[in-house]
């Protein structure tokens, strides 16, 4: 298990005991009292047990290419990918995502193994937020959304290109940034590469402990986010925001941050951006850039991941240059 | 467990330099919370609760995540067993219980579906979502589907209004708000493209219906007459009769 360093004071059996049977009691509280009777807390419960039960298989997906990456993948491999020339390296990272057809969710474990692993950070990173944007099934996905449309192809091509024109940003301003100012330390695996190890461990013991690990470092995460996410998605009105719908520039950005606090799967939230008719396509094509790569589970996943100042520059410029390019496209089809 | 070393109060405290292998207390817990998730999506797998989260689409994802979750199990005990074994800390176990608490939701409540406290702030279909074409309403048997796809085209809510005065069939929950009349309510569906959370509203109003028979998100089908009035769609109720939920509660896009 991962945990922030250091390591906190050992509890004892009984502590344990008592734990368990704490959780067993709540789990015939919560059978025999049903809390699902009151409205509010039934949606709540349906809309964090959906989020949780469609992203932590992405989140175990992403576990499982991360391990294979941390296990089979030579140190140095990925550093070759480094000697391309500059200029092409983020929009390779970018476009490497159309091999990975996987939610946000999952990206985040890979990115974090490739970028210890040897791929430059800034090409991890641009990698992590342009795979759930640009990646086949959510092209296919943002297609049949909006096929009946007028702006079907500048949603489409609109959301492939803006996602990788802001992926490149982020990266872009990553620039040099090395593995340890960008990550926060896993002490888990710090504390396997520092084991005075007698003969080296097997490689399947390697790959189920990386595994198990990614898996229960970015779960804690996403089920904080889930937490939030359901929140907001359980009191939130859609209808509390299309009063400001006409307004050019607030309604971008009101559509950048209902995406953040919605926290929907890169795969179905182009159904959910389509049915928001009163809104242009400009702030449509927002929602659909900027959310998967930064909302409320997201950034919980983030917050465990990275370093503090990485995260505010992510959230800075994927919105910034949303903002700025979802404008442009704007003026540019009227 | 049974080879667990306590000392000092602790679990799994190691002495130092130690080359016998024994249990790591640490990965012994994430062993627990692997196995737990595993068995909730078998849970949900095997119980069909899936259906209550995920759409059509999505619910491949379910026996998935519980194989590889069993896998990553029996691995992560396999491979627990360490000449370096670690203590659990007071921090590690409230990371156990945190990921397990989601567990005892998802498998130890009873079964429910997003009901009509949600229909009120959820946003209406887009029409662009559904398959259903003009054509499709025009002709065949009318589903809730075709008429939540009728009313957000032009074309396909003239292709319905050719429509009135059949008589339609359609299954769904009991929605009121605050302007429903006492003889009416709104049959709703939620209709779903991944998961319960990317839902949207498809609905029409069920006139003519006896007041006080039925209560919110009771499931019910309606036999009637259609009328569609703009982007309203009215049933003139002949029979509403109390049904159980069905296997899947929400309509798929």
């Amino acid at each position: 298990m991962s945990l922030a360093a250091p390591r906190s004071r050992p509890v004892t059996t009984r502590t344990v005991l008592l734990v368990a049977a704490a959780l067993v009691l709540a789990a015939i509280s919560l059978r025999a009292l049903d809390p699902q009777r009151v409205a509010w807390i039934r949606s709540y419960i349906v809309i964090f047990g959906s989020l949780l039960v469609q992203a932590l298989p992405f989140v175990t997906l992403g576990a499982l290419a991360a391990a294979l990456v941390e296990v089979f993948v030579p140190i140095g491999t990925l550093e070759r990918l480094g000697r391309l020339p500059r200029p092409l390296q983020l929009p390779a990272a970018a476009l490497a995502g159309l091999a990975f057809p996987i939610c946000e969710c999952g990206s985040v474990p890979v990115a974090r193994r490739l970028a210890q692993r040897g791929l430059k950070p800034s090409a991890a990173v641009t990698f992590m937020l342009a795979a759930p944007v640009v990646n086949p099934v959510v092209i296919a996905s943002t297609f049949v959304a909006y096929r009946a449309r007028p702006s079907t192809w500048t949603m489409v091509g609109g959301r492939f290109a803006l996602g990788m024109l802001v992926a490149i940003a982020v990266g872009w301003v990553i620039g040099n940034r090395s593995v340890d100012e960008l990550l926060k330390p896993n002490p888990e695996d710090v504390h396997e590469r520092h084991l005075p190890v007698e003969r080296p461990e097997a490689r399947w013991r390697r790959f189920f402990s990386h595994l198990g690990n990614d898996f229960l470092f970015m779960g804690r995460y996403l089920i904080l986010g889930v937490t939030i996410a359901a929140a907001i998605q359980t009191f939130l009105p859609a209808s509390a925001l299309t009063s400001v719908a006409g307004v050019p520039v607030v309604s971008i950005v009101v559509m950048m941050v209902l995406a953040a606090a919605l926290s929907l799967c890169s795969e179905s939230d182009a159904f959910v951006a389509a049915s928001f008719v009163q809104f242009g396509p400009a702030a449509q094509l927002a929602f659909l850039v900027s959310g998967p790569m930064v909302d409320t589970k997201l950034l919980t996943l983030y917050a465990g991941t990275f370093r503090r100042g990485f995260v505010r520059a992510v959230v800075a410029v994927v919105f910034v240059t949303t903002l700025v390019s979802t404008l442009w496209l704007g003026v540019i089809t009227g | 467990m049974s080879e667990t070393v306590v000392e000092h109060g602790g679990i799994g405290v190691r002495s130092a330099h130690s080359t016998r292998q024994r249990w790591s207390a640490v990965r012994v817990a994430g062993a627990v919370v692997l196995g737990a998730w595993a068995a909730a999506f078998w849970f949900l797998l095997v119980t069909g609760r899936d259906a209550l989260y995920l759409s059509t689409r999505t619910e491949w994802v379910v026996p998935v995540a519980a194989v590889l979750l069993s896998a990553a199990t029996l691995g992560r005990l396999a491979s627990a067993r360490s000449s370096h074994p670690e203590p659990l800390g007071r921090r590690e176990l409230g990371v156990v219980v945190a990921m397990i608490v989601p567990v005892l939701v998802l498998t130890a409540l009873p079964a429910t579906t997003l009901g009509s406290y949600s229909a009120g702030t959820r946003a209406p279909v887009s029409g662009s979502r559904f398959s259903a074409t003009p054509g499709d309403v025009a002709t065949g048997e009318l589903s809730l589907v075709d008429v939540a796809a009728a009313q957000t085209t032009p074309e396909a809510e003239r292709a319905l209004a050719g429509r009135a005065g059949e008589t339609v069939t359609f299954v769904g929950f009991v929605a009121r708000y605050g302007s429903t009349l006492a003889d009416e309510f709104m049959l709703t569906r939620y209709v779903v493209s991944c998961c319960v959370a990317d839902a949207t509203v498809a609905s029409v109003r069920v006139v003519n219906v006896t007041p006080g028979r039925f209560d919110e998100n009771d499931w019910v089908e309606v036999t009637g007459t259609i009328y569609p009035i703009g982007r309203e769609v009215i049933v003139d109720a002949t029979s509403v009769g109390a049904v159980p939920r069905p296997d899947r509660p929400y309509l798929s896009a």
